[in-house]
């Protein structure tokens, strides 16, 4: 094993070690260079502060999210309520933080659905080709065919419109992608001496698949992952603002958006901060993703340690 | 079968249609009046959405009568009082069995092709909207027969006295008189002919609907040689459109703008109370919204004066009775005042606790959701928690009809007579009695006051009805929302009416 690994090192990456000692070292060496890079620190804080926000978002809030306030209504920002109030007299600040968990919510749930069916479609689709490789990647095609939100709003047209099901529809929608990222993957990994070595020595297609296939192609994964997030939260923002996302009177950053067009002239703040929450988390999100994709890309990082070995 | 007069037609469709708004040429507009001994003009409007259809009898949307109003004629019509007023016909006489309507018809009536309309037409018209029960067929509830003496002559015949016929018969352009060949030949629902003052020019689908003057109209010709409607589903792009001067009229204020605006005298801008109303109903067929208390309770709960500041912006009046002020059937009465103890105490007495009340509105009235947030804040206070489900319209009138609700929010539009404000959604075999209110003395009262020939006495009875319906909450009504429009500098005679009717039969256009 140790002299697979050292193979590894010197040689094509994706190409590299049977089990999860490779992937550790590497893991490794992406949080040191991600330390050292100052825009993944910045979009790591932002996250940081966001799951935060999301978890504790409804203790931290300074007032009720549904606290209706008639005689308050369109106050501009002030000490007593620094993002101003909305149409309702509702403390804009307070539902800017507990829509963070929705979106917060929205981007896990519907990314782990992406995740775990399109891995295990691509998995499978990779590993044994043939008509299962062609009905699945067929299928994904089919899918992949739809511009992202319109098939997102057809699928919430058929559910019903609520938090549960834009999570379906957003987890649906970014399934492809991932199905393809994993299947090319492992075209590749499947082809490995150490898989054949696997073969020989009489290991179930299972265990090839979870032990030695997955562990190799988790880097993309993860790059995938990161910058999935940051679209479906944008996507979540999306259908809520079309009205197909959480219901009224739950706040979503989108669907303030949406009730704060109506006063643009009178009252910015009712744009603004939900507008800026979501510009700023799918930012973060896709600082982040960038960063690791620099440090993960196999392709990245043989340039990088090929300049390294010259310099 | 939709729950207010008019229907507001669909937002899906108004928000694409908004796309293309704001973007028409003159194209289609004939202009023929260019010798100058009229002001002329075309004058544009922008309207919020696209007609359904243009034939009278059919179409439900608000948006086509904004455009049928100035195409089509009523045997007689509502002035700015709501008062019937002679139109296609001159005189009426009443038997004194009140069972037998004579009217009289203008010498020389013509459609705008230049056809005759005589009481045939009127015949035919009537006819096709009781037998083929179209949306206006309870108008004719009682009517027996319509027949035609001779070419100017109308004889109604009645089963029953029917004190609020003329309204009725003449209270908006969905029981208009049309031409027949124009209904056999199917044209009429994109190029209907009428006898008012203009006549459909062209209609461009998804753009504009355009109008001419009708040279043929019996009344005063228009000054304007023709009105295009065009289509803007977004506010604040139809104020822009009547700013920048690609429109001179529109109906598609921000409401939130609308109290500044007023205020300015550039575009004016003005808002008269209408005679809409909008209500909360409680579902008496499921528990525990059979008991009176627990809707007592819920009336008591509702702080009526945030719920209209936070749906209107102040643009309507606070009433806990249907009928509004300006009408000579209002009554003032208001027992509900703003008191959650009060109605915690009506709960414990109908032995409620932690109820959870589902709350239907629908995005297509957006203060319908509004208010519902504003209600649900409230009736929390009370311990009661209230969950809103917004549906598109047409789901939420299926739901309606099916009776799945404990609760739901919207309003009734343009109605005149009491008949119309109360029969159908609280007489116990009303069409859109959707709560099952059902109470012996009301369905008395109103069967009663639908025949009742003296005045006085019938005043009397719908008071009875308001007070009963009101101390029942079988409706528990909310406010009367005022009409807003706004017209440019250029524009002169026109008037807002309490009836949302749209006339440019008197305006002119300075140029």
């Amino acid at each position: 094993m140790s002299e697979e690994t050292e193979a590894t090192r010197s040689g094509e990456e994706t190409g590299g070690g049977g089990a999860g000692r490779r992937s550790d070292g590497q893991l490794r060496r992406a949080l040191s260079a991600l330390r050292h890079d100052p825009l993944a620190l910045t979009g790591t804080a932002v996250l940081a502060l966001l799951v935060v926000v999301g978890v504790a978002g409804p203790w931290l809030a300074p007032s009720g999210i549904n606290e209706v306030n008639i005689d308050r209504m369109l106050e501009a920002p002030s000490w007593s309520h620094p993002f101003g109030t909305d149409e309702l007299g509702r403390d804009v600040l307070s539902r800017v933080m507990v829509a963070a968990r929705v979106s917060l919510q929205v981007g896990l749930v519907s990314v782990g659905i992406a995740l775990v069916v399109g891995v295990t479609f691509g998995l499978f689709a990779g590993y044994y080709r043939g008509w299962l490789d062609n009905v699945l990647m067929r299928c994904m095609d089919v899918l992949f065919a739809f511009p992202v939100l319109l098939l997102a709003v057809a699928i919430v047209a058929v559910l019903g419109p609520g938090l549960l099901t834009a999570m379906i529809a957003i987890g649906v929608v970014y399934t492809p992608i991932f199905a393809r990222v994993t299947r090319a993957g492992v075209l590749s990994v499947r082809e490995q001496v150490f898989v054949r070595a696997a073969v020989s020595i009489g290991a179930s297609d299972l265990r090839i698949i979870v032990r030695h296939v997955l562990p190799n192609i988790a880097a993309p994964l993860i790059v995938q992952t990161s910058l999935s997030l940051a679209f479906a939260i944008l996507s979540e923002a999306a259908l809520s603002f079309l009205g197909l996302g959480v219901q009224p009177p739950e706040p979503a950053w989108g669907r303030m958006l949406y009730d704060g067009r109506g006063f643009v002239t009178e009252a910015w703040w009712l744009g603004v901060f939900p507008g800026a929450a979501i510009f700023l988390t799918v930012l973060a999100f896709n600082l982040v993703g960038d960063a690791l994709r620099d440090v993960l890309d196999p392709r990245q990082l043989t340039v990088s340690e090929s300049r390294r070995s010259s310099g | 079968m939709s729950s207010t007069r008019f229907r507001l037609a669909g937002a899906t469709l108004a928000l694409t249609l908004a796309v293309v708004a704001g973007c028409s040429t003159g194209e289609g507009v004939d202009v023929d009046g260019a010798d100058g001994a009229a002001a002329g003009g075309v004058l544009n409007a922008a309207i919020g959405g696209e007609p359904d259809q243009l034939d009278p009898h059919k179409t439900s949307a608000y948006y086509s009568f904004q455009v049928l109003e100035n195409v089509y004629d009523t045997l007689v019509e509502p002035d700015a009082n709501l008062e019937m007023k002679p139109a296609l016909a001159t005189e009426w006489s009443t038997s004194d069995d009140q069972l037998t309507w004579t009217f009289t018809l203008r010498q020389g009536l013509k459609f705008s092709d230049g056809s005759p309309l005589t009481a045939e037409d009127v015949v035919y018209s009537y006819t096709r909207i009781i037998d083929e029960k179209l949306n206006n067929a309870y108008r004719f509830a009682t009517v027996k027969s319509v027949t035609a003496p001779d070419p100017t002559t109308v004889v109604v015949t009645l089963s029953a006295p029917t004190p609020n016929l003329l309204a009725n018969l003449g209270g908006f352009k969905g029981v208009a008189i049309v031409q027949k060949a124009n209904v056999e030949s199917g044209e009429i629902t994109t190029k209907p002919i009428g006898s008012g003052p203009f006549a459909l020019g062209s209609y461009t689908s998804g753009d504009n609907i355009s109008l001419v003057r009708n040279d043929n109209y019996w009344g005063e010709q228009p000054k304007l040689d023709g009105v295009r409607f065009t289509f803007v589903s977004d506010p604040t792009v139809a104020l822009q459109n009547l700013r920048g001067g690609e429109v001179q009229w529109t109906d598609n204020l921000p409401p939130q703008q609308v109290p500044a605006l007023r205020d300015g005298d550039d575009p004016t801008v003005q808002s008269v109370p209408s005679s809409d109303y909008w209500y909360l109903a409680l579902n008496q067929a499921r528990k525990p919204y059979d008991d009176v208390n627990v809707r007592r309770a819920v009336a008591f709960a509702l702080d009526r004066e945030a719920i209209t500041k936070a749906a209107k912006f102040g643009l309507a009046t606070v009433n806990q009775t249907a009928i509004p002020q300006n009408s000579a059937f209002y009554y003032e009465y208001a027992p509900y005042r703003h008191d959650p103890n009060q109605a915690r105490q009506l709960l414990d007495q109908a032995g409620v606790s932690g109820l959870t009340m589902d709350l239907m509105v629908t995005s297509e009235y957006p203060e319908t959701v509004t208010a519902a947030q504003v209600i649900a804040s409230q009736l929390e206070a009370i311990g009661v928690t209230v969950k809103i489900r917004t549906l598109d319209f047409a789901q939420w009138l299926d739901e309606q009809s099916s009776g799945k609700f404990d609760a739901f929010m919207l309003g009734w539009l343009g109605n005149i007579d009491p008949d119309e404000f109360y029969y159908a959604q609280h007489h116990s075999g009303g069409t859109f009695n959707f709560h099952k209110y059902a109470n012996p003395a009301v369905d008395r009262l109103l069967d009663q006051a639908r025949t009742e020939t003296d005045q006085g006495a019938r005043k009397q009875q719908y008071e009875q009805v308001a007070k009963q319906i009101v101390d029942d909450a079988s409706y528990i009504y909310l406010y009367n929302p005022d009409v807003a429009q706004g017209w440019s500098r250029q524009v002169s005679g026109y008037e807002v009416r309490t009836d949302r009717a749209i006339r440019f039969r008197d305006v002119a256009l300075a140029r």
